[in-house]
């Protein structure tokens, strides 16, 4: 088990309410290599677990421990260690970027920081090999973000994370602002890279076919509190769940004849 | 969402200057050569007494007339645009960076430290410049360097104010979590991250910033507690020309003039950049 | 002996409608710039929304769907239209601004993405959906009412007591009730929808498009349903038109284009999304990202991502032909071609 999070919670002030609780006794954990789904629709508390997870935020309870490390009270070498090998990729692929720096300095910054080559020289190197791996043209390295497009970006900050070879890749809703046909090219490049890097993956989305198509093991989150979890099979097959049913139920599907039939169903089941 | 449905240009529009703009950016330009090079080529007889030849009005040989002493009120103008554009400079200068530093502090620090430093900014935001002036030349005797250490000491509150509420929002950005989860330390990130994405509307600021100081350091020698006759800040120039307004008009008129075209002409530029910047502003 | 003539196919709507909206040779350039110079967004594209008819627009960064929804409306000032907006019989294109303005929400209404920015926070909600009326000088009282039973229709509970609540007591979901009441309260004959349902949760999103199914066929409501999630295309759409940097490339009925696409973009398209219903595969991903607008590639837009172009392709620009019921922009149906 590389990482394990045991029963976090976490609340956000709402003064003069009460507070809102955003996570109950939330618990799951990660393997070497595993690719673990975190699902829910919005207001489930998933990207707060990713927050907490990359230590940008801390629960009030609980803990999280990675590879011995306590995350929420890590300092020092613990921490940087911590750093080295926990890494993100989020949304929004106009935000997740600084503006400012060309793609060579954002890709290299993880080196540069972590001392992990000798050199600008040795830097733009390994920064031109990574731009390779994930799909990027190195003659590009010195453009900044705004001449890229979207799908580009994506793949800048996927580049800027593998960089440093983390063993855990947080991804939160990293398709999700893209077009459909450049979202099928970077989530055949992360599952690529899982596979290339031996990279465990934990990937927050709403979309639940990305999620199926990318992770063997799910956990569903209702509210602030996990309600099913089990593997690709057991989800998709044979939810238990009635949240999870609804939620399957709900996912569009590129075929109207389902379409149709589940509207068909929806309106019987309203006028019963 | 998807990627906005027009892939508009990814560049900023165009560098084609708007005949306005070209214009204001010409004068700027002007007034810093003046500044740079006016004292090289001024002649010597700025610097000397010519009694005979005093208060005569513009003429051929004196495009501006001459002043009380008799010099040439024109080259006065080239040559006290050193003094009065530095200067101004100079308390910016000055100011900006005290207030910068104390805005990354307090952005950066723990939460006790940004509100004791915003608690001091609120305090120096209500002493007013030109007051804190005077009493620094009640101090130290009136002079230029009295009057720039006044306006930085009381210059530095607005920009740390803004600056800080800028940075704590750039902050916010899903960059610099990026940064942070990269492992990137404390000063690296607010140099290289936060400040280089925060300054933009300070350098906005900054720019029509030294027109009002040129405005206000002239303001101060005027009324006696900054650069002090003989010197040629355009100030000190209009303070003892003072008495001869309805006799050498030009005396008066000419230092006056330099100093609203250049505090003029130093707003607009920060409004281009603004604009530039910006483009939804445009009309304003 | 059927004989297939290559001549530009004519867009008509499903069969079963009269036609309400048919434009021909459509065409939205933006201004860019200073010099009067401009962009073509939209590129000469003709269609056919029938009375009552549920169509889907479908397309990428780039492809024009937004600006073509809008320009049914000619709600862009800057926008420069040409070619022919039918819409009962009236070319919109030749009317005045003034006349526009009594289309807008009486003939023709829209609904957009985000609810919230598109609602007054400091307007009631009773208030805002009346708005309509009142500016075309309906009485208070009359439009409240009529406001009220709107609200009723599509399903706000306790519409009567929530008249005077403001938005932010609402949820996502409800808001684009009331973005819909706002719209639906003038009478329209066409709903113009674009990206309705993007940002909300897949439950929401199936309550939403149950509701705009529904309303459509009390009302006889031609609906058209812009997105680029081909799920909730094939779930609500009769047809659906695929657009492609500026140009339709695809238009039929959906249950046909969806088990036979014809056009290898829509082919791609529909390979690429993940399903949950089918064994896992990796995904086919179409190389390359849709072009900018500024950077239309020559001939057929597709060509340089498409794995069967062939050197026509290239250079000339596919017309729109006739393809067992469907209309398709692609060479490979050309029966004369060389």
């Amino acid at each position: 088990m590389l990482l394990k999070i045991d029963r976090i919670c976490k609340s956000y002030a709402a003064f003069p309410n009460p507070p809102t609780r955003v996570l109950h006794e939330v618990s799951l954990s990660i393997n070497h290599g595993e690719a673990l789904g975190l699902v829910g629709e919005s207001g489930s508390g998933k990207s707060t677990i990713a927050k907490c997870l990359l230590a940008l935020t801390k629960p009030e309870e609980g803990s999280i421990t990675y590879d011995g490390i306590d995350v929420i009270h890590a300092k020092g070498e613990d921490l940087r260690r911590f750093r080295r090998e926990v890494q993100m990729v989020f949304q929004d692929p106009y935000g997740s970027l600084n503006p400012r720096m060309t793609a060579e300095e954002l890709i290299g910054e993880g080196l540069l920081v972590h001392k992990l080559e000798n050199g600008a020289q040795a830097r733009r190197t390994r920064v031109a090999e990574m731009m390779e791996m994930v799909g990027l043209n190195p003659d590009d390295m010195d453009r900044y973000p705004r001449s890229f497009s979207g799908g580009q970006r994506q793949r800048i900050a996927i580049a800027r994370a593998l960089v440093i070879r983390p063993r855990i890749l947080v991804c939160d809703e990293p398709v999700a602002a893209l077009d459909v046909s450049v979202q099928a090219q970077v989530i055949n490049l992360l599952q690529d890279m899982q596979r290339k890097l031996n990279l465990a993956i934990v990937f927050v989305a709403h979309d639940l076919a990305v999620v199926r198509h990318l992770c063997e093991n799910i956990v569903v989150l209702h509210k602030g509190v996990v309600v099913e979890r089990g593997t690709r099979e057991e989800i998709f097959g044979n939810p238990q769940n009635a949240y999870t049913q609804a939620l399957l139920a709900a996912v569009p599907v590129p075929d109207p004849a389902i379409g149709r039939a589940r509207r068909a169903q929806r309106l019987a089941q309203t006028t019963n | 969402m998807t990627a906005p449905a027009i892939a508009a240009p990814a560049a900023r529009p165009g560098l084609r200057l708007s005949p306005f703009e070209i214009f204001v950016v010409a004068l700027v330009a002007f007034l810093l050569a003046i500044a740079l090079f006016g004292p090289l080529v001024a002649p010597d007889s700025v610097y000397r007494s010519d009694i005979a030849n005093s208060l005569m009005p513009p003429s051929f040989d004196h495009w501006f007339g001459t002043d009380d002493q008799g010099r040439d009120v024109f080259w006065r103008l080239i040559v006290g645009a050193q003094t009065t554009l530095l200067s101004a400079f100079l308390v910016v200068t000055l100011y900006s960076l005290i207030g910068v530093t104390i805005a990354t502090v307090a952005a950066a620090g723990p939460r006790w430290l940004d509100e004791t430093l915003m608690r001091i900014t609120d305090i120096g935001l209500a002493l007013p410049g030109m007051i804190v002036a005077l009493g620094f030349a009640a101090a130290m005797g009136p002079s230029l360097q009295s009057a720039v250490i006044a306006m930085a000491i009381t210059g530095w509150p607005i920009t740390a104010r803004m600056l800080r509420g800028i940075m704590r929002q750039t902050m916010e950005a899903q960059f610099v979590a990026g940064a942070q989860v990269l492992g990137v330390s404390k000063w690296r990130l607010m140099t290289k991250h936060v400040l280089p994405n925060s300054l933009d509307v300070l350098i906005v600021k900054w720019a029509g910033d030294v027109g009002t100081t040129v405005l206000v350091l002239a303001s101060l020698s005027f009324i006696g507690v900054g650069a002090q006759p003989p010197s040629a800040e355009w100030g000190a120039t209009i303070a003892s020309a003072r008495g001869f307004v309805s006799t050498a008009w030009w005396t008066v008129v000419a230092p006056g003039a330099a100093v609203a075209i250049t505090s003029i002409a130093f707003g607009l530029l920060g409004d281009i950049i603004q604009v530039r910047r910006d483009p939804s502003l445009r009309g304003n | 002996m059927q004989i297939v003539h290559p001549m530009p196919a004519m867009p008509e709507p499903t069969p079963k409608y009269a036609p309400l909206v048919t434009t021909s040779g459509l065409t939205v350039d933006m201004p860019l710039g200073r010099d009067g110079n401009s962009v073509r967004i939209v590129d000469n594209i003709d269609f056919s929304i029938g009375v009552g008819e549920r169509v889907a627009l479908v397309g990428e960064s780039g492809s024009g769907k937004s600006l073509t929804a809008r320009a049914l409306m000619r709600l862009d000032r800057l926008a420069r239209l040409s070619g022919r907006i039918d819409f009962d019989g009236q070319d919109l294109l030749k009317l005045s601004e003034r006349e526009m303005t009594r289309y807008r929400g009486s003939a023709i209404a829209m609904v957009f993405q985000d609810p919230m920015s598109f609602l007054d926070p400091l307007m009631t909600i009773g208030d805002q959906v009346a708005e309509t009326l009142r500016i075309r000088g309906v009485g208070k009282a009359e439009a409240r009412k009529r406001a009220l039973a709107v609200l009723d229709e599509l399903g706000v509970d306790r519409a009567a007591e929530r008249l005077d609540a403001y938005p932010h007591e609402f949820s996502g979901g409800m808001r684009q009730r009331v973005v819909l009441a706002m719209a639906l309260v003038g009478e329209p004959r066409l709903l113009i929808a674009d990206e309705p349902t993007t940002a909300l949760d897949v439950r929401v999103q199936d309550q939403v498009l149950d509701l705009l199914d529904d309303v459509s066929a009390r009302r006889g409501l031609a609906v058209l349903f812009i997105t680029h999630d081909l799920g909730v295309v094939a779930g609500f759409a009769e047809r659906v038109m695929v657009m492609y940097s500026g140009r339709i490339v695809e238009d039929g009925e959906v249950e046909q284009v969806f088990a036979h696409p014809r056009h290898p973009y829509t082919r791609g398209l529909i390979k690429a999304v993940p399903r949950i219903d089918q064994d896992l595969h990796k995904l086919y991903a179409i190389p390359g990202a849709p072009p900018p607008p500024l950077a239309r590639p020559s001939g057929c837009p597709f060509h340089p991502r498409c794995s069967e172009s062939f050197d026509r392709c290239v250079s000339e620009l596919p017309a729109v032909l006739n393809v067992g019921g469907e209309r398709v922009a692609c060479h490979l149906h050309d029966p004369l071609r060389v």
